[in-house]
């Protein structure tokens, strides 16, 4: 449920709505953290994984989908660069060397627009195929429901049946 | 031998005889006759056409059925016929009459009997009586009547030959005598209602005849039948016909005991064929108490208790207003003389008010006919100006005579009601369980209720009447099948139901039981499944009953009307299947396979069970198709979920495959 949501319910029970609770500082505390311990990995995580950070950003939706999959799609690629700087040593020197190869970059970047690129595409043509098999459901029914009149010489076609025929989807 | 199965053969009565067109013989029994001659011998034969509209005799056909009797031109077959360039009707066959009638009625090839001399006594009785009463003792052994006794139906080889006595089996009994030769009770009858009657009738009727024969001549010749009947109800039969006349020697005392009034004093016919007892017979002393002022009724002047009840009969309206005012047992009372009858008259008469609950006009009806039975025991029942016997119902059922007083004759059990008021002459019971049989027949409703069975049940051998039979004569259930085989030829027959009123009627007269309760559903406004499937049954069932032979025209007239059967089949492709299956078996003229196919219970049980599924699954598709219809969004939030999840879990198998990878180096 949605903070929203959880809102509208709080004030359907006629309670005072809670604010919404934010966990930005504990973010910024271990963003913070990791850039003083861990420096290089931390810069270049930061930098390969800045399409799915910025995603989360712009993604509102509820459970950011988009950003899921767009990070998830460039930790897959980042998780390589970032375990050879952290077997090197870390330093902020290797780390930005590594920035420097477009190659490491691209992947990662690459990655991530693949994984928003699906995030994007598999609802629509799941919807497509939903609603193929639906009209075609839809057809068989028809066709059963034309034999069945004609076989029993029922009444002619109802309104529902004319509706779903004009518009299956 | 009545009706048969098979197509008529040109020609051929009863399938024994073949009868000549070309050769007719004018006037027997007031009908067309033709020579005939039998299949299988040279020998010449009668054949008499029964006249459209009327039944033949069925009870004397039968009781006669293969018994000739020496004298008689007793039937020898009968059946329907066609003959060539002729229309198809009833025939009956008798041998062929031995010379002239003795009225000179010529027959082919023969020579004429000069029909004016006057005959002997020894003649009168050794050629006419002694034969003419053997003949008729003999039938009254069988339980039958002649009742056409008169000289044009009397026959001799030669002038020294005994007579023989012609036909009278086409046409009900008596209705074509003359008036003299009835005795007024029958005279005053409608001509197809006078009865079977007695065999007293006959020996009233073989005594006028020997009369006319003893004279030369017929008296009262010019004189109307009306004013024969008045004059016999005035003076006495013979008083009216001989008194004025001189019959030789012992002639005049037989023949007046032969017209005695009361058909109980005249003699038998065993009496008759001594001549003993013949010439010394006398008639009872009739003595008859006559008024010295006349009861003025209409144009009737009535001295005698008789001349009045046949005065009332005649002017029916007349006659009630005089009985209603009391003129009637007043002047019985006053100037005949008769208190006893009078206070009879009375007494019926004051029995109207009863009778007037169920109607002004039935109550004077029935006043009228008990006054007049009271008056004259031996009158006919006089019903509305209409006076017939009880036996007679019959034969005007079937000429359409009079339909509607009949109808209220029967519906009022006027039989039983006749019955009682004759002071014994008739079996009173016998005719009060008769009219509620009657009533009993003519009430069961239906298509073919009504007069129109009771029509056919009066006459066993009148031929159904249907216009969907067209000309063709059907007196049996078989041959009724294969009349209408025949018609179902014509392709215009088959737009109409092969079942109307008349068809209907005659089933239920001729069929066993056990149709009844179909034909009695079926009326006018019955449902067309009604009107269709009920002749298929009806049909299918005479069918199998008569073991008719295969129908196949009558099997396809049938299966066009069942049209709407099959309609009332819920599926169609039954519904094409029965429709060819009815094809086939209708080719076959097989009409009990044909009901089988349209009145199979459990397959109609089937067909109403299909149908109810058919109507649940139709509604379960609509159903989903409103929920298709209904679901595009559902999809595309389901589509847009499981989308999301699949990009996500796309991207944690990747993240797990190079998590593995780098595990493994």
């Amino acid at each position: 449920m949605s903070r929203q949501s959880a809102a509208v319910a709080s004030d359907s029970l006629g309670k005072p709505a809670a604010p919404p609770r934010s966990y930005a500082w504990l973010q910024g505390l271990l963003c913070g953290v990791a850039a003083t311990l861990v420096p290089g990995p931390a810069l270049l995580t930061a930098f390969l994984l800045a399409p799915g950070l910025l995603s989360l950003l712009l993604d509102q939706k509820p459970g950011k989908p988009m950003a899921r999959a767009v990070l998830l799609a460039g930790l897959a690629a980042s998780v390589h660069p970032i375990g050879s700087i952290w077997a090197g040593g870390g330093g902020i020197g290797a780390a930005l060397d590594m920035l420097g190869n477009p190659a490491v970059l691209g992947v990662a970047w690459l990655t991530g627009a693949g994984g928003w690129l699906v995030s994007e595409l598999a609802p629509l043509f799941l919807r497509v195929g939903m609603d193929g098999a639906a009209a075609a459901r839809a057809a068989r029914l028809r066709a059963e429901r034309t034999r069945l009149v004609e076989a029993w010489d029922l009444e002619p076609r109802a309104e529902a049946d004319q509706a779903g025929e004009a518009n299956p989807s | 031998m009545p009706g048969s199965d098979a197509p008529l053969p040109e020609g051929l009565i009863a399938g024994l005889y073949k009868a000549d067109p070309a050769r007719p013989v004018s006037g027997f029994d007031g009908a067309s006759a033709f020579v005939a001659r039998g299949v299988d011998a040279a020998e010449e034969f009668l054949a008499i056409e029964s006249p459209a509209g009327m039944a033949p005799r069925a009870l004397a056909l039968k009781a006669l059925a293969n018994q000739p009797i020496p004298g008689l031109m007793a039937p020898l077959a009968h059946g329907p016929a066609k003959l060539p360039g002729r229309r198809p009707a009833y025939y009956v066959v008798t041998p062929s009459p031995p010379g002239q009638s003795l009225l000179g009625r010529s027959l082919p090839g023969r020579s004429l009997v000069p029909p004016s001399r006057a005959w002997s006594e020894a003649a009168l009785l050794a050629l006419v009586l002694r034969p003419v009463a053997a003949a008729l003792e003999r039938l009254a052994a069988r339980g039958v009547t002649h009742r056409a006794i008169r000289p044009d139906n009397l026959f001799q080889a030669a002038p020294d030959e005994p007579v023989v006595l012609g036909p009278a089996w086409s046409t009900p009994p008596a209705s074509r005598q003359p008036a003299l030769y009835e005795p007024p009770y029958v005279a005053q009858c409608r001509a197809s209602g006078r009865g079977e009657g007695g065999i007293a009738e006959d020996i009233y009727a073989l005594g006028v005849v020997l009369i006319v024969l003893a004279l030369g001549r017929e008296p009262l010749a010019d004189e109307e039948p009306e004013a024969i009947v008045r004059r016999k109800l005035a003076l006495g039969s013979f008083a009216a016909i001989a008194a004025e006349e001189r019959l030789p020697g012992e002639l005049s005392g037989l023949v007046r005991a032969m017209l005695a009034e009361d058909p109980g004093q005249r003699p038998l016919p065993a009496e008759l064929l001594d001549p003993v007892f013949a010439r010394g017979r006398r008639a009872p002393h009739q003595f008859a108490r006559r008024a010295p002022e006349p009861l003025v009724v209409g144009a009737h002047e009535a001295f005698l208790p008789r001349s009045l009840a046949h005065a009332l009969a005649e002017t029916p309206q007349v006659g009630i207003r005089l009985l209603r005012l009391g003129v009637v047992d007043r002047w019985l009372r006053r100037s005949l003389g008769d208190p006893a009858l009078a206070q009879a008259v009375e007494q019926v008469t004051q029995r109207r008010a009863r009778d007037a609950t169920e109607g002004e006009e039935r109550a004077d009806a029935l006043l009228l006919m008990r006054a007049v039975a009271v008056l004259d025991p031996l009158a006919p029942l006089a019903w509305r100006g209409i006076s017939f016997w009880p036996d007679g119902l019959g034969p005007m059922l079937a000429e359409g005579d009079a339909a509607s007083p009949i109808a209220e004759i029967i519906e009022t059990e006027v039989l039983a009601a006749w019955a009682a008021c004759r002071a014994g002459r008739e079996p009173s019971a016998a005719l009060s369980m008769e009219a509620r049989r009657l009533r009993a027949l003519a009430q069961r409703g239906g298509l073919g209720g009504g007069l129109k069975r009771l029509g056919y049940f009066l006459n066993p051998l009148m031929s159904c009447r249907s216009p969907l039979i067209g000309e063709q004569i059907a007196v049996t259930i078989p041959a009724l099948l294969t009349a209408l085989d025949g018609s179902a030829a014509e392709p215009d027959r088959r737009r109409d139901p092969p079942m109307d009123a008349e068809i209907a009627a005659f089933i239920l007269a001729r069929a066993p039981g056990g149709l009844e309760a179909d034909l009695t559903r079926l009326a006018p406004s019955s449902e067309v499944l009604e009107k269709a499937l009920v002749p298929l049954r009806v049909f299918a069932a005479l069918q199998v009953s008569t073991r008719a032979g295969p129908l196949p025209r009558l099997g396809r007239w049938l299966a066009t009307q069942a049209e709407p059967l099959l309609g009332s089949w819920k599926e169609r492709s039954r519904r094409k299947t029965m429709q060819e299956q009815l094809s086939a078996l209708a080719e076959r003229g097989d009409l009990a396979a044909m009901l089988k196919v349209v009145e199979d219970p459990s397959a109609r049980a089937r067909d109403a069970e299909g149908l109810k599924e058919a109507e649940r699954t139709l509604r379960g598709i609509d159903d989903e198709l409103a929920r298709i219809a209904s679901g595009a969004p559902l999809r595309a939030e389901k589509a847009r979920q499981l989308g999301q999840e699949i990009a996500a879990g796309a991207g944690l198998a990747a993240l797990s495959l190079t998590l593995v990878m780098m595990a493994f180096g």
